[in-house]
């Protein structure tokens, strides 16, 4: 940590680009871990249809962000405001908040004893109480969309990584989200599968979804995100679109952390 | 995937020893030079020397006793006049279990082919593979009968166990569909047949009424099966009703414990302590790991203060202490069903933190992404982590029943002769009292928990892979 610059500023993200009204909005959030300060007084908006693609160092905060948005993590101090609800400690207030946020995970998390219909269906089914024969024909229609309707009799172990990752995107897109956060969905995965991940992702964007992704994929950050969001140790460092972020970066840490990985 | 796996025969080896004949193994191994074939040979006679040493006894010694006291091992002091009950039960258990659990195995089989899984339809030589201990043991059984009604309900038993899975198999799949609430239906009214309307019994089939009305109500909230919910719902707890009514106008006396015994007892302690258990086992596992501190206490202390003293001692506790303390007001409810609520009570203990071990096995990704979807905690256990961690732990799990089969023989210590305690009532009746026939007595007896201990070890087995206990 000794080469960190010193003297970073706590940038501000709340400018959404274009017109859309914001889905997602982050006013001071602090967050800890015990006293292990997670986030630094996160402000950032996040518009409708807007891309916004989070990377940063490991350790710098970027998943813990995401995670507080739909509360596997609670933020300590500040206000979470998704869709106009804000995010308050009621069950019923998260639940609402959940079932308008979709979210990818890393290491896919698919439910093992479940086959492919039946991952996709769930939460439709046990928290829009859908019917079964409605469900699972969305169901495959999202399958169609991920580009495998043959694997939906299948269990996830029967699965490549890549494949289940779509499964997993086709999973979050079934509750009709307003918004899919995704924390490194291409991480845990072969080389050779990233792509078809990053393409469903790409696909979905010009769609018109709305994304909050953390990733170290920076071909995808140039090409996909409306907005790049620069983080370290806990606080937003730097904004852009991202030509400005990639070929004209302002902060000393921005252009560090670029240095090491371009 | 398909183009990938053709024609391998072209490049099959020969198998290394495919012209191997027993008698040539023989040759080859045992006597394929001078030394070898002495050693085979000692040490083929040590062996029969000592097999005719520790069994010959079998062929000698007296069966009589077990001949005599055959009923005695089988129900205890069951009176004569009420064997029908006994016998009646055991019918209901096996046409309605038979035709359930063959419904069943239809479903899962239209199920793996509609999802495109290679499966047979096990035949009756499965059935026969799963179950052979028990079955040898009921043959063992019967060879020691003396009258022919034993031996005729046994053989109309086995027709039964072969009809009913084929009627099961035929039926409609809207009637398959409903293989467990016509197990549960036929449990109780097998209870009620053996006890009479007792309130327990009442209970029960107020209970499965209840369940299967629920059932039939959740179905039509799945949008499966829209049409005439009011008769689904409402139908089970007529029929519960109409039941009780019947078995209360024809006035089958309350039934009670006094006589009961022997390995129907034993086999009777044992599903009440599994079926107990299970529930309560998982409720405690679940309060074991809640935030709340006194829900998470009294499970911690409960679980904690029956795994940390012997059955015995809980069981003597509920016999001899317990009556003490209830006020002379209440009626102290009978020994045996004392007996019953501790063993319930005391694998509920052991169940919980094996169930507590399955779900740490669970890894927190997947409650994060039923959470992620919106689901509420308690869908989250029931669907996604339960059936995970119950799963995982199978073997522990019948690990547990088969020890817990075995310590019901301890219910021996308050009075009650179960099974094994017939070992030694026999040994002390005056015919053969002091002939040393001890050892035929045990002998019987071990076969006897052998064959259903070693069927339950085998089930777990299957099951395991069955359910893919391993596959991510």
């Amino acid at each position: 940590m000794s080469n960190t610059p010193t003297g970073t500023v706590n940038a501000d993200a709340t400018q959404i680009l274009g017109s859309g009204r914001a889905i997602i909005e982050m006013k001071n959030v602090d967050k800890l871990f015990g006293n292990f300060q997670a986030l630094t007084n996160i402000n950032m908006n996040v518009g409708e249809k807007e891309v916004v693609v989070v990377i940063g160092p490991s350790g710098s905060g970027k998943s813990t962000m995401i995670r507080c948005i739909n509360r596997l993590e609670k933020h300590d101090r500040g206000e979470i405001i998704v869709d106009g609800i804000t995010l308050s400690n009621d069950v019923r207030n998260i639940q609402e908040i959940r079932r308008e946020t979709g979210m990818v995970f890393q290491s896919f998390n698919l439910f093992p004893h479940l086959t492919v219909l039946d991952n996709i269906t769930l939460a439709p089914r046990q928290v829009r109480n859908i019917a079964k024969g409605e469900a699972e024909k969305t169901a495959m229609e999202l399958l169609e969309r991920v580009k495998i309707p043959e694997q939906a009799r299948k269990f996830p172990g029967q699965l490549s990584g890549g494949q289940q990752q779509r499964v997993a995107i086709a999973r979050s897109l079934a509750m009709n989200p307003k918004v899919i956060l995704f924390d490194e969905p291409t991480s845990a995965l072969d080389p050779e599968m990233i792509k078809e991940v990053l393409d469903t992702m790409k696909s979905l964007a010009n769609e018109g979804m709305t994304m909050i992704c953390v990733t170290h994929e920076m071909g995808f950050a140039r090409e996909v995100a409306d907005r790049v969001v620069f983080m370290a140790d806990g606080q937003i460092v730097e904004v852009g679109t991202p030509e400005h972020f990639f070929d004209n970066p302002q902060e000393e840490r921005t252009k560090l952390f670029l240095s090491q990985i371009l | 995937m398909a183009d990938t796996v053709e024609a391998k025969e072209s490049t099959t080896l020969a198998p290394l020893h495919s012209d191997t004949t027993p008698a040539k193994w023989v040759k080859d191994n045992l006597f394929n030079n001078v030394m070898n074939s002495i050693i085979t040979v000692a040490l083929g006679v040590l062996v029969v020397f000592l097999l005719v040493q520790s069994f010959g006894w079998i062929a000698n010694e007296e069966w009589e006793i077990i001949r005599v006291n055959l009923r005695n091992f089988m129900v205890g002091q069951f009176p004569s006049d009420d064997l029908w009950r006994l016998w009646s039960s055991a019918f209901i258990l096996i046409a309605t279990f038979g035709i359930g659990t063959s419904a069943m195995a239809h479903n899962s089989h239209d199920d793996a082919i509609e999802k495109g899984l290679v499966t047979e339809r096990s035949s009756l030589l499965d059935l026969l593979s799963r179950f052979w201990p028990i079955l040898a043991f009921v043959a063992l059984v019967v060879s020691f009968a003396q009258t022919w009604p034993p031996v005729l309900g046994v053989i109309a038993g086995v027709g039964a166990i072969a009809v009913t899975r084929f009627v099961g198999w035929a039926l409609p799949a809207p009637i398959r569909s409903r293989a467990v609430p016509m197990m549960a239906i036929g449990t109780v009214v097998s209870l009620a047949v053996l006890a009479g309307t007792s309130g327990l019994v009442a209970m029960g089939a107020g209970v499965v009424a209840l369940a299967i009305a629920a059932s039939e109500l959740s179905r039509r909230f799945e949008g499966s099966e829209p049409k005439s919910t009011a008769i689904r719902t409402g139908g089970p707890i007529i029929i519960g009703a109409a039941t009780l009514f019947i078995f209360n106008a024809i006035g089958f006396d309350g039934y009670g414990w006094e006589d009961w015994g022997g390995l129907h007892l034993t086999l009777f302690a044992t599903v009440v302590g599994i079926a107990s258990g299970m529930p309560i086992g998982i409720l405690l596992a679940i309060g074991r790991r809640s935030e709340l501190p006194v829900i998470k206490g009294f499970c911690v202390v409960f679980i904690e203060f029956v795994r940390g003293v012997p059955l015995i001692s809980l069981l003597l506790f509920s016999s001899f202490i317990l009556p003490l303390l209830f006020p002379p007001s209440v009626e102290t409810p009978e020994t045996l069903t004392r007996a019953m609520i501790v063993i319930g009570l005391f694998s509920a203990a052991y169940i919980a933190e094996i169930i507590r071990g399955g779900l740490q096995a669970v890894p927190k990704g997947q409650t994060e992404a039923a959470q992620a979807s919106g689901m509420s905690a308690a869908k989250i256990q029931r669907l996604i982590v339960m059936p995970q961690a119950l799963r995982a732990v199978i073997p522990a799990m019948v690990g547990q029943f088969i020890s817990l089969f075995k310590d019901t023989s301890l219910i021996a210590t308050i009075g009650v002769a179960e099974f094994f305690q017939y070992v030694a009532i026999s040994n002390s009746q005056p015919e053969f009292l002091g002939k040393g026939l001890q050892l035929v007595t045990y002998a019987f007896v071990a076969v006897g928990y052998w064959s259903f201990a070693y069927t339950m070890s085998k089930e777990s087995r299957r099951l395991e892979k069955q359910l893919g206990v391993g596959v991510r």
